[in-house]
């Protein structure tokens, strides 16, 4: 760990004024200082931001409300999350483990590191943690990477369950800085790592995540999130799947999937919702609109089950939820 | 009259210090003035480290020391020609060269942890780079070198009139045929390897778990060259083995040796990522199975082939047919052969049932593809080639139940409900399937000793210097005092541990429990002898005068004419602090028989239909280890196991990296081993049958109290031979698919 300053914010004004390059806002601190310790993350500045107001799980006529620094097992727990919006409460149930969720926060889930080994180990090249040291995955151990998104660069996957479920959903991340307030959907908040891996997102130096919005909808409630990996409890995913419905009898009228353990950032399938839109929700149905879930995948040496994988998560996701109701 | 502990439920005797935390590990430990070491490791596989860098960390703060590969200052040392497989096959930072990733290659010294792992991250090093061997697939076989007990590694046995394995294959009216592959495993216990080195003039105390903590201080005293009695090892708690503290590893030496140079004592302890490459792991290995048997299961042949990485470096020689192909079954034609594949990997060393959880699980994933062949139940296959004398060597077994364990696992389990048909049983998504195996495991007898002191306050200590990786070994040794004096367990004090104790029985191979146990027995023998001796000839005592014979010991206390004192009251009244004997077993058991444990293992899977994942619902393992000890500990043993056997099947493996020689995992978070969700509750069965040949140092003296072997047979591994074959097969049962190459992992089951 390199040695860096240390501040508390006691205010979000506070935190944005000390706040730039080489910053680092710390909230749970489950994925910074886990990085800092392997010299992965060296910030300069560390301002710890957890006694901000950014708390709160509101329900409104606009969606659901989510503070930044809600910690992911309360967010879990919560009981209008686990009745009009169970794909994010599943999301992060089967994320981590119950000391990380006890510390982790929203905001930070959302911007946690990918899990790719050598992005892990600074003794390897790795293009997002040293920019043009070169891609290790792309010819080592890449069963665990992703398939869409990918860029000669990297092919790192994205980590997040929470942010898989918010992107099904259409969510917006809150943002501030000196610039003022803005809100960004989730799904463009992450951009592809193409030729600069190292930036995963539009946050400028110095923005705060404060808070997500989950928009109304007539399928939020009738939602689920389905994870594959390789144990039971406590592991990233292989593929993961957000699916929500809105359903006339038997008749799908709407659907919003994303997928997880695929993409170099959660993956919004569009063209399987489109597939699905208007058909009865049928076990054909469902394989026929799953067909092309794929398209534009790009494999590697030890992941060439994946597409395959992807098709069949979302095949029981859908099976499932079809079961539920 | 006290009731016997033996087999009962007994409660560990360090477990309330474990769970409140206060139970030593060699972390633990504090020292005046102590400083902190950490490793720099390489980067690359192969070749010389040219230059290291070290301006920038000898001038970060707290940085005492940096010693770079090649340092003479710490003045390391071989060990004698007879020791050499117990430790390192080079000196840990006394040259340049490279010759795995992950090698020791600098080590910094701080006054904190922190401050000499901050510097070691500014050690820049550069390499003459040569490209590894690390390719599984492309380098050469070679005929590999002896097993680990020095036998030939491979052997043939053929029946008169056949000429070639081959040959009797081909006789045979089936035959199956497979390759099963798997990974680089790592043992990784719970704590780290840790070692604090103290010098006190020129005696070194090290604390550092070890399991064979005499054996390490004399390698370790050998390394530094100096006497044996300048060193004592203390390594009370140990937070997992698993073989990767049986050989000396780098951490003491260096410890010690950077304490002797600094004139401080050095705490150096391993990080999670070094454990992967610096306390060994068992190798990479393909095997190739033949089975030739009747149409009735019969079995005519087997051949058994391994190829398996064998690190250029050195290590340990994997030899999966051993104590598998040439113990399990009755064979007239047997043929075993290894060869290795030389690597430029980190030094292998035993882990847990090293040769045998390989070779179990293909060998009886064989059978079980051998049962599917010939439409013979799994379990009436194994019974119908039952072996009563071992197919190598002729000789009968000590003890074998092995058939009850069969039957009654196959009872608890509810075998007969099962359908020899893949894909019988379908729950929603979910297709359900059941597997069985075979275990056995060889029970060496290791030399012991044993001292019991009889102290004045009725208490018994018994020192002896085994290990207890989590094993039960504190309490095992309390248990079999209490029992051979016929007093309670509260009242006996263990000590093990440490290297000053009597030399105590390795904690390795299943054998601590079964080495020990009979020379405790003996222990208690003459420590009652040299108590009725001092009885007898001490003039304030009651007794004086009269002969030893004439005295009488139950539970605790003497008897005689018409006095009856306990030890302690006997002991005080004479002013003796204590009275203590010590009993020395050489080892070894009578040579007439084989010695194995044995087992069965019943799994019930279920594999999601969509997506493949195996996920463990049901496991029975009925054993046959011989006289328990402690049921609870001993079921915790085999629970053990098969979690390592679960882990073994669904999870465990970490690849090299072709062009690199790098392992892909060097964390918990990409090498994984199953957390609790993954396993069910697991059924165990001891049968609890005594051994009545492993008597020890006390032969066949029949059964008074304080003479009896007692018969315990070890358990340790017996649990994680075969039950990754049970699981695997659980899983073609479930969806008649067969998984060959290991783990299971849910893309092989798409």
């Amino acid at each position: 760990m390199r040695p860096y300053t240390f501040a508390r914010a006691r205010s979000v004004r506070q935190a944005l004024a000390n706040a730039g390059e080489g910053t680092a806002f710390l909230a749970g601190g489950t994925t910074l200082v886990d990085l800092m310790k392997l010299e992965v993350m060296s910030p300069e500045h560390v301002v710890d931001i957890n006694r901000l107001p950014l708390g709160g799980i509101r329900h409104d006529r606009d969606g659901l409300h989510i503070g930044a620094l809600e910690r992911m097992s309360d967010v879990a727990a919560d009981d209008t999350v686990r009745r009009h919006y169970p794909v994010i409460a599943q999301a992060l149930e089967l994320s981590a483990s119950g000391q990380l969720r006890n510390m982790a926060s929203i905001g930070g889930n959302l911007l946690q590191r990918t899990r790719c080994g050598y992005f892990r180990d600074v003794s390897t090249p790795c293009n997002k943690r040293e920019p043009g040291s070169g891609c290790s995955a792309l010819t080592g151990f890449n069963r665990m990477h992703a398939i869409l998104g990918t860029s000669d660069a990297c092919v790192a996957t994205h980590a997040s369950d929470l942010a898989v479920a918010l992107v099904a959903l259409g969510a917006e991340v809150r943002l501030t800085s000196g610039r003022g307030d803005r809100a960004v959907p989730l799904e463009t908040f992450y951009t592809l790592p193409g030729g600069t891996p190292e930036v995963e997102n539009v946050l400028r130096p110095g923005e705060l995540v404060t808070g997500v919005t989950v928009p109304r909808s007539a399928w939020a409630a009738h939602s689920t999130y389905l994870k594959i990996r390789d144990r039971q409890s406590y592991e990233f995913a292989l593929s993961s799947a957000a699916v929500a419905l809105e359903t006339r009898g038997r008749t799908i009228k709407q659907a919003r999937i994303a997928v997880g353990g695929m993409g170099t950032r959660p993956w919004r399938l569009t063209s399987v919702e489109r597939a699905l839109a208007g058909k009865p929700a049928t076990a054909d149905t469902y394989e026929s609109a799953v067909r092309r879930a794929a398209d534009g995948a790009s494999t590697l040496e030890h992941n060439e089950f994946k597409p395959a994988l992807l098709r069949r998560t979302l095949v029981r996701a859908l099976t499932a939820l079809q079961e539920q109701a | 009259m006290t009731p016997s502990p033996v087999g009962q439920e007994t409660v560990r005797v360090d477990g309330r210090l474990k769970v409140t935390g206060t139970a030593q590990y060699s972390g633990d430990y504090p020292a005046a003035n102590m400083s902190h070491a950490y490793l720099v490791t390489s980067t690359i596989a192969r070749g010389t480290v040219s230059h290291i860098d070290t301006a920038a960390a000898l001038d970060a703060p707290g940085v005492l020391r940096v010693y770079t590969a090649g340092d003479t200052r710490l003045s390391l040392y071989p060990v004698v020609a007879q020791f050499r497989s117990l430790v390192e096959s080079y000196i840990p930072l006394s040259d340049t060269a490279v010759r795995f990733h992950g090698q020791a290659i600098a080590m910094v010294v701080a006054e904190s942890f922190e401050q000499a792992r901050d510097a070691a991250a500014l050690v820049t090093v550069t390499y003459d780079e040569q490209t590894p061997r690390a390719s599984f697939a492309d380098e050469p076989r070679e005929p590999a070198g002896p097993a680990l007990d020095g036998s030939p590694s491979s052997v043939q046995h053929l029946a008169p009139g056949v000429n070639s394995i081959d040959e009797a294959l081909d006789a045979s009216e089936v035959v199956v045929e497979a390759e099963y592959g798997q990974q680089t495993q790592h043992q990784i216990g719970m704590e780290p390897h840790s070692v604090l080195a103290v010098w006190d003039g020129d005696q070194v105390t090290v604390y550092s778990g070890a399991q064979i903590p005499t054996v390490h201080s004399l390698l370790l005293s050998q390394r530094l060259g100096v006497l044996p009695t300048q060193v004592r090892l203390v390594g009370r708690y140990v937070g997992g083995g698993f073989g990767s503290r049986v050989i000396l590893w780098s951490d003491a030496p260096l410890a010690a040796a950077a304490a002797r140079e600094l004139g401080r004592p050095v705490k150096l302890t391993f990080t999670r990522e070094q454990m992967f490459t610096l306390v060994g792991h068992r190798q990479q290995a393909s095997q190739h199975v033949r089975l030739g048997a009747s149409r009735g299961g019969v079995l005519e042949a087997i051949s058994h082939r391994t190829d398996s990485v064998m690190p250029v470096i050195g290590g340990f020689n994997l030899t999966p047919a051993h104590a598998t192909s040439d113990t399990f079954y009755s064979t007239p034609n047997l043929h075993i052969e290894v060869r290795s594949v030389r690597l430029d990997m980190p030094l292998s060393r035993a882990m847990r049932a090293p040769n045998e959880a390989a070779g179990a699980f293909a060998l009886e994933t064989a059978m079980d593809e051998l049962a599917v062949a010939t439409g013979v139940d799994p379990v009436e296959l194994r019974l119908r080639n039952y072996a009563t004398v071992s197919p190598s060597t002729g000789l009968p077994w000590s003890s074998k139940h092995l058939d009850e364990c069969y039957r009654d696992g196959a009872r608890r389990f509810g075998w007969s409900d099962r359908s020899a048909t893949p894909r019988a049983r379908v729950d929603g998504q979910w297709l359900y399937g059941t597997g069985m195996a075979t275990a056995a495991y060889p029970a060496g007898v290791h030399p012991v000793s044993v001292r019991i002191r009889l102290l004045d306050d009725d208490t018994a200590v018994v020192s002896t210097a085994t290990s207890d990786l989590g094993t039960g070994g504190w309490t095992m040794v309390a248990v079999v005092g209490a029992d051979a004096l016929g007093i309670p367990v509260g009242r006996v004090t263990p000590e093990i541990g440490d290297s000053a104790l009597p030399s105590g029985a390795p904690a390795v191979g299943s054998s601590a429990t079964h080495s020990t146990v009979p020379v405790v027995v003996a222990a208690a023998r003459n420590t009652i002898a040299a108590l009725k001796e001092l009885a007898v000839t001490h003039s304030g005592s009651p007794w004086h005068g009269l002969n030893a014979e004439g005295l009488r010991w139950e539970e605790g206390r003497l008897h005689g004419g018409e006095h009856s004192m306990t030890f302690g009251e006997l002991l005080t009244e004479l002013g003796s602090r204590g009275v203590d004997a010590t009993a020395d077993s050489p080892g070894g058991a009578p040579e007439e028989y084989e010695y194995n444990s044995f087992g069965a293992h019943f799994c019930e899977v279920r594999v999601n239909r969509f997506t493949g994942e195996t996920r463990v619902t049901r496991f029975t393992t009925v054993a046959d280890a011989g006289r328990v000890i402690n049921a609870r500990a001993a079921r915790s043993q085999i629970v053990g196991g098969v979690v390592f056997g679960i882990g073994h099947a669904l999870l465990e493996h970490n690849p090299i990296e072709p062009a690199t020689g790098r392992l892909a995992a060097s964390t918990l978070a990409d090498y994984l081993v199953p957390v609790n969700a993954d396993i069910p509750d697991i059924d165990v069965h001891l049968l609890d049958r005594p051994d009545p040949h492993l008597t020890g140092p006390l032969g066949d003296e029949g059964e008074e109290v304080g003479t009896r072997s007692l018969g315990a047979r070890g358990l340790g591994e017996i649990g994680t031979v075969g039950s990754a074959a049970a699981v695997g097969n659980a899983v073609f049962n479930a969806t008649g698919t067969r998984i060959r190459r290991l783990p299971i992992t849910p893309d092989k089951l798409l």
